[in-house]
């Protein structure tokens, strides 16, 4: 007992085992918290509001699958506004992916007199710069901004600055397979890749750099 | 401080010598098949893949690609436009790719198709930031699979890509994705 007491006693007194105490308590510290902030991180990214009824829904462009057109069709026939606007680019073999993406919402139920269409959306603030000349052109002040949950902050944000004066209400796609996820995103390829590049995006976003 | 400011400078140096780390020079062997991957917007190597055709580098030409929107698939349409500048219909098909979240995961699906046909040999014309990639990790898993590959791009795709990278927004996006895409699939067994 005494032998145990006096090997404690000495191990407070050591210098070396109180740095390797607050060491590994550092580490413990790291290995727990590290998960918390990069699921905080990239939940972060996401902004949904409470929707209220407006002029027109906007899908905006880089959805291979057109889950953001799905959901703009889903919440035109809700009610949530009467027009839909769709967006994309045009490539060089005559197809323009806009294009594609308006048949798709017409087969979803949403009438063609009520699509509108951006071209050569080549980025988000092109795409916002565009969305705001359009508004304008028809007399919208209040539009529904549908996007990837991972977009929907950064989409959101970069409208509001290239249309100010107007109200945007974001309702992102729902998270979950094969959309991407918040939750321990950095366990799957797919979905670290579009976290980082939309973390590098916000800081070029931020930073007034490419456009 | 110091240590700030060289890390600054290592990062503005490793960003400024992408297009060295990137690009590897074009192999252009005669081959069974052109495997055409390079589609995308900023794309103009449906020429290119036209004179390989005519020099025999190939006798057969498969686009290869995923959908970039509802039911659109890019492949389809460089088909058509092949066809169009005179390379025979029945030497150059589609092949539509279900969306992969890697290069190793969709490339194995182009190597069984490959092997369906019987071919041994496979040129693949890639975008030209892809290129050392391609040339490093499909050159293995076709290899594997016993089929030989050269890697190569359409050299006016590469000017282009190449002239200011810096300075414009999708040229920076492709330097630096590309960048990202081989950095991150260490990280991921089914992708490397």
């Amino acid at each position: 007992m005494n032998t145990a007491l006096a090997s404690l006693s000495k191990f407070k007194q050591s210098k070396l085992a109180r740095w390797g105490a607050v060491a590994i308590a550092c580490l413990l510290a790291v290995y727990f918290l590290t998960p918390v902030l990069l699921n905080k991180a990239a939940e972060g990214l996401i902004r949904e509001d409470r929707l209220v009824k407006s002029d027109v829904i906007v899908a905006l462009a880089g959805d291979n699958r057109c889950n953001r057109e799905k959901r703009a069709a889903e919440l035109w026939r809700q009610g949530w506004a009467d027009n839909v606007v769709v967006s994309g680019m045009s490539y060089a073999w005559g197809f323009h992916t806009g294009e594609a993406a308006r048949l798709y919402v017409i087969s979803l139920g949403v009438p063609e007199e009520k699509i509108y269409m951006i071209c050569e959306t080549l980025n988000t603030r092109a795409e916002a710069r565009a969305l705001d000349d359009l508004m304008r052109e028809r007399g919208w002040n209040s539009a529904i901004i549908v996007t990837s949950a991972f977009h929907s902050r950064r989409a959101t944000y970069t409208v509001e600055r290239a249309a100010p004066g107007r109200s945007f209400y974001s309702s992102p796609v729902p998270t979950g397979s094969p959309e991407w996820t918040p939750r321990a995103w950095w366990s799957r390829r797919d979905d670290v890749y579009v976290t980082v590049r939309e973390f590098a995006s916000w800081a070029n976003t931020l930073a007034g750099g490419w456009q | 401080m110091i240590s700030l400011g060289l890390l600054a400078a290592g990062c503005a140096a490793l960003f400024f010598a992408l297009p060295a780390l990137l690009i590897a020079p074009a192999s252009v062997e005669k081959s069974d098949v052109i495997l055409y991957g390079a589609l995308s917007k900023h794309s103009a190597a449906d020429k290119y893949v036209i004179d390989l055709y005519r020099r025999g580098v190939a006798r057969k030409i498969v686009c290869v690609g995923s959908q970039v929107s509802w039911e659109l698939y890019p492949s389809d349409y460089a088909r058509e436009s092949l066809v169009s500048e005179g390379v025979h219909a029945e030497d150059v098909v589609s092949l539509r790719l279900p969306l992969a979240p890697c290069g190793g995961v969709e490339l194995p699906r182009i190597v069984e198709f490959v092997k369906a046909h019987g071919w041994k040999s496979a040129l693949y014309v890639t975008h030209p930031e892809d290129s050392r990639y391609t040339n490093n990790l499909a050159r293995r898993i076709f290899e594997r699979e016993g089929v030989a590959l050269s890697v190569s791009y359409s050299p006016e795709d590469r000017e282009e890509l190449t002239r200011n990278w810096w300075r414009t927004h999708w040229k920076t996006q492709r330097m630096v994705g590309e960048a990202m895409i081989i950095a991150l699939d260490r990280f991921y067994s089914e992708c490397r």
